[in-house]
């Protein structure tokens, strides 16, 4: 087995073992994306200096420096996080040039436990998207079955860690951008309770509902890698005073009196028969193992999505007006006066997606409309957090399919916004409730497409799902996420 | 529910291109029928008091940011300033 | 013509003084070298994060106090939408639905009678850049180190008749920033200014007239010549069968005249909504009561006192309760209870004022205390020394905290006052100057004079000028 292909917990032993170094660890991630990148296309930029940034690491091993676990394990950066000198696009023209004067707070820990910055993932615009086909660069393709999406909006943080192109990356969710393409990608991801990780120098799509997240190949890596991010920051005045224990620590395979909710809304017919089968069959593994299966009703639900699309806007619609081609970024080339300079840019800087987004969201809180859609929107969002409170007074952890269906083709949804939409139904109400939630894989679809189970807590209880998430990762014998295309034929194979 | 694309693309500062603003209409048109089927919760808004908000002390640094970085992403620059297009005062 | 009425709002903006800027704790300065005092934070770079300064709060609910304002001492910020370049994040953070301060009210006074304006609400937000504009530069220069100065506007009631009240309203909430010291009050800097809100209506009408808005007025004295112009022109409107159309002016102050901005069709739509990136502003209970209790009397409180208790001119009074060390050593020397308090107020804004002036020291920065002044201020009420003497004496207590009655034995300032001594050499004189009593006898009333002075004279100063006076008139008489 190569380097590539193992965790970040193996390898993170191998390296304190000295078995391998940094720089050996980080030359095969490179030549592995030499391999796959022409077909995935999961990078928006390649940082020039990882082997100079792995060696740092080796050099400090060597001399005796104490260092963190995940020191000199590559790691790829979604590219709407902030990072100091490398290109930060959120794969928009807007931003194709703009590099940052800062790092975001998350990329400090990153650094600070000497991690290996790959480079920078590809996404959907701005973070809108559920396939990363509205990236402004390139599309991202899904190792598992080239010609479909990698999910989105995070595609290519999770298509990179699906194809051993980097170890662990970090996505962003802000209605499923880090779950979705986890499941579809065949890997784990995790949405951490809102407030728990710093989104100072995250790119704000929607302020109240994004949240930076750890993907990996086992439910340890992210547990590992959220425990670098997590924490109090006070550059983030939405961030959580509290005190963050170690995930890894207290992760055990012990689900014996596990109380998991299973919301029947979640099963309806929008979802494809094999996840909810796939789905059905993990809960009663872990029902085997002895955890108190219970059926539970989360009744508004059915509002999450339409809640999602008019809160989520109405921020970005905000969010994005700074793009003005004033301070950074895409100016248009010839103009008339101050308003065409405005609209030209922007109209020439955003796809079409972003401009559909901001116009709904404009829209919502315009003047006339904002208590019909905004203030209606926030209203059910209370009611939707209160139903998962006292679902949780229940149950302690809610299982649900992560997205509807496997991954589909590329170009499949993309011209009916409404059927892209849809991918996000499982996902947006965690958000929405600002709750912390975990997807795994969890078997296949017929023609081989992975498929993705979310694990939902109560706000800061990361443990609890990880420890459930951890179990059934112990029963199905851990999850072998890099399909054999990219496995085999490497340069070094 | 038709919705006055043109006043709230002013709004927005974006232009559509008259050779899509068909389409856009109607994908505008259907998110708003999705998005408008909310129930009518007649209720109030309140303010979260459970988490309120931590103050920063004032204090001021001296600056780490040069000038010449936080210019060096603008589109167009001079004397130190960021350029646009004349306003009308 | 019909008698008409002006009825106007003020909304004004004061930029707070404190260290760092209301979101990020980049330097709250002026006149620096242009964007040199900039962050991420506050220019707007894409992934920042806003973090409320706790001063601001502090300072915005003292404001809140000082003008008798309820304290919503649970709210949160919000955000209003518009592009423009001084605005990096093309949306201001500021506070719509709920104000750190709600309704309350200042007492002003005006031509010596006082009057009560209501205040609707103060809140925080934050100030915009600075455009700059050359005629040889075809383009706009943004200057973004302004940017997130905080800020405090004031909104009032449309509870103000005239652009007499107006000027009383604005020089009351300025002295009152000061006193606090919450804000520099720079008008030249920019660091108060406010919008004024005009509309007329004919006398005794219940309904208010229609508004208009007028934007740019960046000193106080612009508000008075605004509002006088614009009542002028939407009485003249009026009279000529027209009527006033609601819309945003701007004051062209060098012209003396305001222009239109927009109407009411093209109001811009800011599009307010909760600031999802800060939480909510919980100030406790008994910090919102340790704030009322640190606010001093202010000014215009001050004012009505030493008008209406003292007796003192409104002019005199003003210049007295604006300037905190004046009012301070004032309020001393009343407390004393020695002197009358109009001769203590003649010496501050007389000799006081003057020798502070001169010297550029402030009165604390004097040896002056009060006592002494009092002392001196008695000594001279009593008669015991002449004012050219007491001049003397201050001149001393200014720079030395010394007795006065010290100096005067000292210096022998001592005039005599007893009046055998005084008839006797009044008599003395008039003996001496025969001439100059049948002058006077004759009419020549000004001899009166020169036979006081000879009596001064023989006295070596010491007589007592306004005694001698009495006794020199009563002998010419007889």
């Amino acid at each position: 087995m190569k380097l590539f292909e193992k965790s970040a917990a193996e390898l993170s032993a191998m390296l304190q073992k000295k078995e391998c170094s940094a720089v050996e660890l980080t030359q095969d991630v490179l030549d592995q994306i030499a391999v796959a990148e022409p077909q995935v296309g999961a990078y928006v930029t390649q940082c020039e200096d990882t082997l100079e940034q792995a060696k740092r690491v080796d050099d400090a091993r060597a001399n005796g420096e104490s260092l963190h676990p995940l020191a000199g394990i590559p790691i790829g950066i979604k590219d709407n996080i902030s990072t100091k000198g490398i290109r930060t696009t959120c794969s928009s023209r807007m931003l194709e040039n703009y590099v940052p004067p800062f790092d975001a707070t998350v990329m400090q820990s990153v650094h600070c436990a000497g991690m290996v910055i790959t480079g920078k993932m590809n996404m959907d615009e701005f973070a809108m998207g559920s396939s990363t086909e509205t990236s402004y660069f390139h599309q991202t393709h899904n190792p598992h079955k080239i010609d479909c999406v990698p999910g989105g909006s995070s595609g290519g943080s999770a298509a990179a860690v699906a194809a051993g192109e980097a170890i662990v990356t970090l996505g962003s969710d802000t209605g499923g951008s880090i779950r979705q393409p986890a499941s579809l990608c065949g890997v784990a991801g995790l949405k951490p309770t809102y407030g728990s990780v710093s989104r100072y120098g995250l790119v704000a799509f929607a302020s109240s509902l994004d949240q930076i997240g750890p993907i990996g190949k086992s439910v340890k890596d992210v547990a590992m890698l959220q425990s670098v991010i997590q924490g109090h920051d006070s550059m983030d005045a939405t961030s959580a005073y509290r005190t963050y224990t170690n995930l890894c620590d207290h992760l055990s395979g012990d689900v014996k009196g596990l109380r998991i909710g299973v919301p029947k809304e979640y099963f309806g017919d929008g979802i494809d028969t094999c996840v909810k089968e796939a789905v059905f069959a993990a809960i009663r593994q872990l029902e085997a193992q002895g955890a108190v299966i219970q059926e539970i009703s989360l009744p508004s639900t059915e509002y999450a999505i339409n809640t999602y699309y008019i809160i989520a806007s109405a921020e970005a619609s905000s969010n994005l007006a700074r793009f003005d081609g004033v301070k950074y970024g895409y100016r248009t080339a010839s103009y008339d006066g101050l308003t065409d300079m405005y609209e030209k840019t922007r109209s020439e800087g955003f796809g079409d997606e972003v401009k559909r987004r901001i116009m709904l969201g404009t829209f919502v809180l315009s003047s006339g409309f904002y208590d019909a859609y905004y203030k209606n929107a926030k209203l059910v969002q209370r009611k939707i957090t209160q139903e998962f409170q006292q679902a949780f007074q229940k149950c302690d952890v809610i299982i649900t399919p992560t997205a509807p269906s496997p991954a589909f083709r590329i170009g499949e949804n993309i011209n009916d916004p409404l059927k892209m939409y849809y991918n996000d139904v499982c996902t947006v109400t965690v958000n929405i409730a600002g709750l912390p939630a975990v997807s795994v894989p969890c078997g296949r679809s017929s023609d081989g497409l992975p498929l993705g189970m979310q694990l939902i807590g109560n706000a800061f209880a990361e443990q609890t799902i990880l420890n459930a998430a951890y179990s059934y990762e112990q029963i199905v014998g851990g999850f072998h996420v890099i399909p054999e295309a990219f496995c085999t034929g490497g340069a070094n194979a | 529910m038709k919705i006055d694309i043109a006043h709230i693309a002013k709004l927005s500062r974006l232009r559509i291109e008259p050779e899509k603003l068909e389409k856009f209409e109607t994908d505008m048109e259907a998110i708003v029928n999705m998005v408008d089927r909310l129930p009518d919760v007649t209720d109030e808004l309140t303010l979260d008091q459970d988490h309120p908000m931590h103050l920063r002390e004032d204090v001021a640094v001296e600056h780490k940011f040069r000038r010449d970085e936080m210019l060096s992403n603008a589109p167009e620059v001079q004397s130190g300033c960021l350029v646009v297009p004349k306003t009308v005062e | 013509m019909k008698d008409y009425e002006v009825v106007v709002g003020l909304e004004v903006h004061a930029e707070l003084n404190t260290k760092s800027k209301i979101y990020c704790n980049c330097r709250n300065a002026f006149g620096l070298e242009v964007n040199t005092q900039v962050c991420p934070v506050c220019m707007g770079m894409p992934g920042t994060l806003p973090t409320l300064n706790e001063k601001v709060v502090e300072y915005a609910i003292r404001m809140g106090h000082a003008m008798h304002c309820q304290i919503n001492r649970v709210c949160k910020q919000d955000r209003k939408n518009y592009f423009y370049p001084d605005l990096p994040k093309a949306y201001q953070i500021s506070q719509a639905e709920v104000s750190l301060c709600g309704k309350g009210y200042l007492d002003v006074m005006v031509d010596g009678a006082m009057k009560r304006i209501g205040v609707e609400r103060i809140h925080i937000e934050e100030d915009a850049g600075k455009l700059l504009h050359d005629e040889s530069f075809s383009g706009s220069l943004v200057d973004l180190n302004r940017c997130g100065v905080p800020l405090i506007e004031i909104v009032s009631e449309p509870d103000i008749r005239s652009s007499a009240e107006a000027k009383a309203y604005l020089e009351t909430i300025k002295s009152i920033l000061q006193y606090l010291n919450i804000s520099d009050c720079k008008m030249q800097e920019g660091s108060i200014r406010c919008d004024v809100n005009v509309s007329v209506r004919e006398k005794g009408a219940t309904e208010f007239g229609t508004r208009c808005e007028m934007k740019n007025v960046n000193s106080f004295s612009a508000a008075v010549r605004g509002i006088e112009y614009e009542a002028k022109r939407q009485i003249e409107l009026l009279e000529s069968g027209g009527t006033v159309v609601q819309e945003t002016r701007r004051w062209d102050d060098a012209k003396g005249m305001s222009i239109v901005m927009r109407s009411k069709e093209d109001a811009q739509d800011y599009r307010y909504f909760p600031e999802p990136d800060l939480l909510t502003i919980v100030v406790p209970e008994e910090k919102v009561q340790a704030l009322k209790e640190s606010i001093p009397e202010l000014p215009n409180e001050k004012l009505q006192r030493y008008v209406f208790d003292f007796g003192l001119s409104q002019m005199d009074a003003t210049l007295i309760a604006e300037d905190l060390t004046r009012s301070a050593l004032f309020d001393a020397c009343v407390a004393l209870n020695r002197c009358k308090p109009k001769s203590i107020s003649n010496w501050i804004l007389s000799d006081i004022a003057k020798y502070t002036n001169e010297t550029g020291k402030t009165i604390p920065e004097t040896a002056l205390t009060p006592a002494n002044l009092t002392s001196l201020i008695e000594q001279v009420e009593q008669g015991v020394i002449s004012n050219a003497s007491a001049k003397k004496v201050f001149a001393v207590i200014v720079a030395e905290d010394k007795d006065p009655l010290k100096i005067i034995e000292e210096k022998g300032m001592k005039q005599n006052s007893d009046l055998g001594f005084l008839e006797q050499l009044a008599k003395d004189v008039l003996a001496a100057n025969e001439k100059s009593v049948n002058d006077y006898k004759n009419g020549k009333t000004n001899a009166l004079g020169y036979l006081v002075g000879q009596c001064m004279k023989a006295s070596k100063g010491k007589a007592n000028p306004g005694i001698v006076k009495e006794i020199v008139t009563q002998m010419l008489s007889e």
